[in-house]
């Protein structure tokens, strides 16, 4: 089943002397409990092109659908309320509230929801489990680990049982260590959960963890991997390979 | 270099432009209020009706303390200006540039800054002492024309004024710029306050201690008059009041320090880590936060309840005057024996309208020892042989229709409780007369504080009002004085201002003799209204004085709240974009968000309004004789105007909220 649709995907930033295409016509369809990865040069819209799906920012023409709601036909409030209850994030700096505990973080997704408190803490047991991080709950960011950040952001984007989760570039500010902790967690959420991730990635490793991988190059889809029956071991030195081809003289910096 | 200078100082004030103009509002303001209360001093329909002397010093001395609010609010605002942009100071030094280089840069854009606010503000407030001034004429009942006047003198003290303070501000961000590294001034907007966590005991009993301090001072200050207390010598009252002050100011700050924080503290645990979006942006942030605001709103309570204390008293006063008139004059007219009867005469020619009371008013001997209240009346150092003033039941009939009399009892009016200070009488109990055939009881039925009787043998004790057959007794009596006094009360209110002129043209005085014999007394026909304009004018000026600082006072503690506020808001940006991303609505942020003004800007008020409340409660009676409308009035005015800075706060929370996606 596809989960997510997006058509004719364009992104223009600037004003009418100053304009920036950055995103031209993208069409693309992600099935549901799919793993994808998003690669492609600095500056070549992965950003962006997350935002836009996620319905954090608006895009200047063409359609994206998610679980068939058209995202352009939603207003605001009701658009608040689906990324709350369909949607999870994950992103790079973390994005935790420094005045609140790991635990309270964590939370928060489901404090404007009816989820009953027994139902909550046994939810942010099960993710915290899963993660790893129950025995910090009571600690403030400041307190804890870049990766413990990084899975504390991971637990409040997962806690609410989203049908798609976004991640960007999850791994960035980690070391190979908790790098491959964390998206050994993701694979297993993925697969045991059936929920579908899309993670931008700058990290050919990190690639090669997802199911399918899309290069993104001058706001186009430049190419596209599947992993098909291939180990991550094949599968990373194909994405090496690509990446090579797309940035002409190798790895891209 | 000059040249790139003053090309960066432009860009750079371009681009703050947000920051700049809450600085330049509280420089124009200042100005503004400043140069017009300065030009009220010169204004010549005021110097004419006012005159000079003291009056001009009370608008001198008003003046001087209008330039401590002024200081005050500008030094503030440019602590916070230079707060905001520390990060942007921090670049210009990271890229290269020297400490001088940038004070310079800062200290031209303060000239030019100054300068202009300077010029907005004299032209504004050229505008506003008009206004002013014809405030001040109406609070004195006095209409004369008030034209826009310019002050040469005003401009000159308002620039000598500000200048100065300009001069203050730049050495102020040189030691600044010099002083401080750069790291911490790249981070000084960061997270810099502290975690509340782990609440030791020893916080907790300060959180206490505040909350006790708070209430032990407002228990001290219901007694503070306690008039039954023979310690309360005046040293004894400096103390207390001292004693007051510091526990409730303390009081304040360690509430606002530790109490607060405690408290939410509790709440937050009790929710045991799941907290809803309010909870976050109300109880987490507040929490937070206290440490470094404790101060400034400590500052701002203290201030609030310091200008609503005076508002309220001075109000009080205002609002008193027409029964402080009436209790000096309790008729309309009062003449004494022979004095007026011209006056009469010309009410009659001129078609006055008006009713008479003919008062005998008679000075008797007495003994109030049986009157006084219990252990007053035990310590037999007080004199309690005094002459007392009594008037016949019927001839007063007008003032107390409804009082009934029997043989051998009497009534007190004109009691002034405060004044008596250890002669303090209660009713139900006798009264002894002095009389040539010995002394004779009278039983006082009631006391009241009531000023009915003109006062003529009185001297501010009390008049007892007898029943007309015993009056007559005491009238014939040789051993009395006896003095005629006629009260008159015009029927028609529409012809007071006639009969005003009229007494104005008839004003006579006469010397008339103590019952003592000793000396003399000069009385005249009094009347009740120009009492009253005396008073307006002996008052009005303190009222408009008091009224324009208050005002002052408050736009200063609002704005500068509501600055915090916008840079708390800004601070925050980024926990908004979080929510936001997550999936919340700018109206269930804005929730949480409104809850927290609610403290920011309730807490503050409700614990001023408190104090202020027990300070006039237990100091009131010596500015007028009425508490509950007058406090009433202010603190609704106070509350209303201070509402208007928490709505535009959150007006800007609500702008920040919505641009943070
Ligand atoms: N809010 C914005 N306004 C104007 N231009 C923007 C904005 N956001 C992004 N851009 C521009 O869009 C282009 C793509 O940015 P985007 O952040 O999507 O890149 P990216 O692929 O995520 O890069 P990186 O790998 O460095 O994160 C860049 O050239 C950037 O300058
Ligand atoms: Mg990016």
């Amino acid at each position: 089943m596809v989960i997510l649709r997006g058509r004719k995907i364009k992104k223009v930033f600037g004003k009418k002397t100053n304009t920036q295409e950055v995103l031209k016509d993208i069409d693309l369809e992600v099935r549901e409990g799919e793993f994808v990865g998003i690669m492609g040069p600095s500056g070549s819209g992965k950003t962006t092109l997350l935002n836009v799906l996620a319905s954090i920012d608006k895009v200047t023409s063409g359609t994206i659908e998610i679980n068939n709601f058209n995202l352009q036909k939603m207003k605001e409030q009701r658009l608040s309320q689906f990324r709350r209850e369909q949607l999870g994030f994950i992103f790079q700096d973390y994005n935790l509230l420094d005045t609140l505990t790991v635990k309270e973080n964590i939370y928060l997704p489901l404090s404007v929801g009816k989820t009953p408190k027994t139902v909550s803490e046994k939810k942010i047991k099960e993710i915290t489990d899963l993660l790893g991080i129950n025995d910090i709950l009571n600690k403030y960011p400041n307190e804890i680990s870049g990766g413990q950040k990084q899975r504390t952001s991971a637990a409040r984007a997962l806690v609410g049982s989203p049908s798609i989760v976004f991640a960007d570039e999850p791994t960035g500010a980690l070391d190979s260590k908790s790098a491959t902790a964390l998206l050994s967690n993701l694979e297993k959420i993925n697969k045991e959960k059936k929920v579908t991730i899309m993670m931008v990635t700058h990290d050919s490793v990190a690639a090669s963890f997802c199911s399918r991988v899309l290069f993104l190059k001058d706001g186009q889809i430049y190419s596209e991997l599947y992993k098909g029956e291939k180990d991550r071991k094949q599968f990373y030195h194909e994405i090496m390979n690509t990446q090579s081809v797309l940035s002409g003289d190798g790895y891209d910096a | 270099m000059a040249m790139t200078l003053n090309q960066l100082v432009l860009r750079s004030m371009r681009k703050n432009i947000k920051n700049y103009y809450l600085y330049v509002f509280a420089l124009v303001f200042s100005v503004t209020l400043y140069y017009s209360f300065v030009t009220l001093q010169y204004n010549p329909a005021i110097v004419k009706e006012i005159g000079s002397g003291m009056s001009s010093a009370a608008l001198k001395a008003g003046s001087y303390l209008l330039l401590f609010i002024v200081i005050f609010f500008v030094l503030y605002a440019n602590k916070l200006f230079m707060n905001r942009r520390s990060k942007e100071i921090g670049l210009y030094q990271l890229v290269g540039m020297s400490k001088g280089l940038v004070t310079r840069l800062i200290a031209i854009e303060n000239i030019i800054l100054w300068l202009g606010s300077i010029i907005l503000g004299v032209l504004m407030g050229f505008v506003t002492s008009r206004v002013f001034a014809m405030i001040l004429l109406k609070i004195l009942e006095k209409d004369a024309f008030v034209e826009l006047t310019f002050s040469l003198e005003a401009l000159l003290m308002t620039v000598i004024v500000f200048l100065l303070l300009l001069i203050v501000v730049i050495l102020q961000t040189a030691i600044r710029i010099r002083r401080v590294s750069l790291l911490t001034l790249i981070t000084t907007t960061g997270v810099a306050d502290e975690k509340v966590k782990k609440f030791n005991a020893f916080h907790m009993f300060l959180g206490f201690i505040g909350l006790a301090f708070i209430g032990y001072g407002y228990y001290l200050s219901t007694s503070l008059l306690d008039l039954s207390n023979p310690d309360l010598t005046p040293n004894m009252l400096l103390f207390k009041m001292v004693s007051i002050l510091i526990l409730t100011v303390g009081g304040t700050y360690f509430v606002f320090r530790f109490s607060v924080a405690f408290i939410l503290n509790l709440v937050r645990k009790s929710k045991k880590g799941l907290m809803s979006v309010q909870d976050v942006l109300s109880l987490s942030t507040i929490m937070h936060r206290m440490k470094s605001s404790a101060m400034s709103l400590t500052t701002i309570t203290i201030l609030s309840a310091t200008t609503l204390g005076i508002l309220t008293l001075s109000y009080i006063s205002y609002y008193s005057v027409d029964t402080v008139a009436e209790e000096a004059i309790p008729y309309d007219y009062v003449m004494y024996e022979d004095t007026g009867f011209d006056l009469i005469e010309e009410f009659d020619k001129e078609e006055i309208q008006y009713t008479r009371d003919d008062i005998d008013l008679l000075a008797v001997e007495a003994d109030v020892r049986s009157l006084l209240v219990k252990d007053a009346a035990l310590n037999n150092d007080i004199s309690t042989r005094l002459t007392i003033q009594v008037v016949s039941q019927k001839d007063i009939q007008s003032k107390l229709p409804n009082l009934q009399l029997k043989e051998g009892q009497g009534y007190i009016v004109g009691y002034d409780s405060l004044r008596a200070e250890n002669i303090r009488i209660e009713a139900q109990k006798p009264i002894q007369f002095i009389t040539s055939t010995g002394t004779e009881e009278v039983f006082i039925t009631e006391v009241s504080e009531e000023y009915m009787v003109p006062n003529y043998h009185s001297y501010g004790f009390f008049t007892v009002v007898l029943e007309d057959s015993y009056f007559q007794k005491l009238l014939n009596d040789p051993l009395n004085e006896n003095q005629m006094v006629v009260g008159m009360e015009l029927q028609e209110v529409s012809q007071l201002k006639k009969a005003e002129k009229i007494f104005e043209a008839n004003k006579v005085s006469v010397e008339i003799p103590y019952p003592s014999g000793i000396a003399t007394k000069t009385v005249s026909v009094e009347s009740q209204e120009s009492y009253r304009l005396d008073l307006l004018n002996e008052l009005g000026l303190t009222i408009f004085i008091t009224g324009f600082l208050g005002l002052a006072f408050l736009i200063t503690t609002g704005s500068i709240l509501y600055f915090k506020q916008m840079s708390e808001a800004d601070e925050e940006k980024a926990t908004y974009t979080i929510l936001r991303k997550i999936g919340f609505t700018t109206n269930e942020i804005m929730k949480g968000i409104h809850r927290k003004q609610l403290f920011n800007f309730g807490f503050p008020l409700a614990i001023g309004l408190a104090h202020s409340y027990f300070a006039v409660k237990s100091g009131w009676v010596f500015f007028g004789t009425e508490l509950v409308a007058p406090l009433l009035i202010t603190m609704g005015v106070y509350i209303i105007l201070y509402s208007i800075f928490a709505i535009l706060s959150a007006g800007y929370y609500r702008k920040v909220v919505e641009d943070a996606l």
